[in-house]
């Protein structure tokens, strides 16, 4: 059986600030996190960097490690590939041709934006919906889905899309016309200014592809402070585009619910983890038939809803859908005429936009050795007849399943059940200072010792 | 490993529950995912059978190193026909369960497709047994 380890992430835990609180722990889709020794840490093989847990931690201990802009080289050609949700971070009275022109301060020698690749997926997804590929096709676009599917639903992992994402085809036809133009090709560099984590994995570990043709990604939120006090200082307003340079809704693409009307037949669009999570729960038992795509997104409001996105998403969808109205404007001006170059390069990327099957991870693995699984399997079963069921957190594990996961795997033991351990020291199979070292190792040596002073002023 | 489960007939909202569990266990070994999904199809459809058919059943699922064999039985009206009863298309369903989706006359010819072995007896008026077993 084939199957993916390479287990690259971009979801990080600062131990400078990481207090061990398990708010993280908590919201995981995939269990991923424990907390152990009085910091979060995160089990690679599960991780999908969806971000979650980067939302809800109360010492914003969490980052999303990029390459930053720090990463970039003086003597190369840079190029920043730009999202349509970044233009939507900043009020209608800024043109996307000034927005795009202020990023240009950050370092860059040329923006472009990232949707000028949605015409090319738009045919590309008519030519793929006449492949016999396994029904509904599940969309590629969002790298926290595809890693999701990966780990929790292996047996979906056929129905992810073949095909490589907007920013991926972008940074081919960068690639190809800057050549074209004279450039060496060995001084291009292109940086994706992403809005999650998930993207930067994809950029560094892609999945079904050797490399990404993107050579390193900048936080949304870096490239967002710069661009903002380029535009304050700003005094002269510059002009806004004359000719819409990608088809209208092109600029939603991200957002959720319009990707789906591209691929032809029956299609549903599903945003937010859990709401993805329900789905393919049905989907993964077979009682779901005659659709034939999903556009399925990690993020409530897509892209928008990003965990690098500075704004309010649903500010940022507003204000897509404003410039979508006003492109459609500029092409009806034009007698329906768009202009968009990346189309010129149609033909040459054609062969290149596609990507090798994907395959399972094997996080929920209990062993590779079936007998040895079912062994580990009967166990845990027996150790959850001794747990209280209230997942409570207060093991390191998410919940008492898990924990008991954790036990048959040798990283933890029975005692950290707060509750077993009570019964262990009155049947005296548990000394005070016993149970206490348990406790240290869960929350942390030095952590406890705080309690000694407060108990006397608490008494 | 055994797991069991009673499957409640006609209550539909809570349907696919006990298939669930099933699949849930199973990825936590190493099976190739064509066969997982085999699995949860063929169980889903058994279960959804008892529930659209049957006013009670059972599910006992036991999983060895080599597969996994499952045991439905319920206390049901039966199968009159059981070789009609496999041809695709045939439904005894009713015209409810129907609007509802369901009663396509697919569920056992769609067992029996995602199964290696599946044997189905039945007694008029008592119930029904449906055997299945798939390989690892």
């Amino acid at each position: 059986m084939v199957k993916e380890r390479d287990y690259r992430h971009s979801i990080r835990i600062d131990r400078d600030k990481c207090i061990g609180c398990s708010h993280c722990m908590r919201v995981c889709s995939t269990q991923a996190i424990r907390i152990v020794e009085g910091y979060a840490s995160i089990q690679p093989e599960r991780c999908v960097d969806c971000g979650e847990c980067y939302r809800v931690c109360p010492q914003r201990a969490i980052y999303a490690r990029d390459d930053g802009l720090a990463s970039m080289r003086d003597d190369a050609y840079r190029i920043a590939l730009v999202p349509s949700v970044f233009i939507g971070q900043f009020p209608s009275d800024y043109s996307a041709t000034e927005v795009l022109e202020a990023v240009k301060t950050c370092g860059f020698d040329e923006i472009c934006e990232v949707e000028q690749a949605v015409d090319f997926m738009k045919e590309a997804y008519r030519t793929y919906a006449d492949n016999l590929f396994a029904r509904p096709v599940i969309s590629s676009y969002c790298p926290a889905v595809v890693r999701l599917i990966q780990v929790l639903y292996p047996s979906l992992t056929p129905h992810i899309m073949l095909l490589k994402a907007p920013h991926d085809i972008a940074a081919l036809y960068l690639r190809l016309s800057k050549e074209r133009e004279g450039i060496d090709p060995g001084k291009i560099f292109i940086y994706y200014v992403t809005p999650c984590a998930a993207k930067t994995v994809a950029a560094r570990a892609p999945v079904g592809e050797a490399a990404s043709p993107i050579d390193g990604t900048i936080n949304m939120k870096e490239v967002y402070n710069k661009t903002l006090g380029t535009l304050l200082g700003r005094k002269e307003r510059s002009a806004r585009k004359r000719m819409a340079d990608m088809t209208p809704d092109s600029v939603c693409w991200s957002l959720s619910g319009t990707e789906k009307h591209y691929f032809p037949g029956r299609s549903l669009a599903i945003d937010g983890m859990e709401n993805v999570i329900e789905f393919l729960e049905k989907l993964e038992s077979g009682h779901l038939s005659d659709i034939d795509f999903l556009e399925l997104r990690a993020c409530d409001q897509g892209c928008a809803g990003g965990i690098l996105c500075p704004g309010n998403r649903f500010l940022t969808v507003e204000r897509l859908e404003q410039r979508q109205k006003r492109l459609q404007l500029l092409m009806d001006q034009r007698g329906g005429g768009v202009e968009n170059r990346l189309m010129d390069y149609g033909e040459m990327l054609q062969p290149l936009s596609g990507v090798e099957p994907v395959h399972p991870r094997d996080g929920l693995l209990l062993d590779e050795d079936m007998e040895k699984a079912l062994i580990k399997l009967q166990r845990i079963k027996r150790l959850m007849t001794y747990f209280p069921g209230f997942d409570c957190g207060a093991c390191g594990a998410p919940t008492c399943r898990s924990l008991a996961e954790d036990i048959v795997q040798g990283k933890a033991s029975i005692s950290h059940c707060v509750f077993v351990q009570r019964v262990m020291e009155k049947n005296y199979k548990l000394s005070p200072d016993q149970a206490f070292e348990v406790i240290e190792k869960i929350r942390g040596r030095d952590r406890l010792n705080k309690y000694n002073d407060t108990n006397e002023n608490e008494r | 490993m055994r797991m069991h489960f009673e499957i409640e007939g006609g209550d539909f909202t809570a349907a696919g529950r006990a298939s669930s569990e099933v699949k849930k266990t199973l990825k936590q070994f190493n099976i190739p995912p064509e066969v997982l999904r085999k699995v949860a199809i063929a169980l889903y459809e058994a279960e959804m059978n008892v529930v659209a058919h049957a006013w009670s059943g059972t599910m006992d699922a036991d999983i060895l190193p080599e597969g996994i064999h499952v045991v439905m039985e319920d206390k049901g009206p039966g199968i009159e026909d059981i070789e009609r009863a496999m041809e695709e298309g045939f439904s005894t369903a009713t015209e409810e369960v129907r609007q509802m989706g369901f009663g396509a006359g697919m569920g056992l010819p769609n067992i029996r497709k995602n199964s290696d072995r599946m044997v189905l007896t039945s007694t008029p008026g008592v119930g029904t047994r449906l055997e299945i077993t798939v390989a690892f």
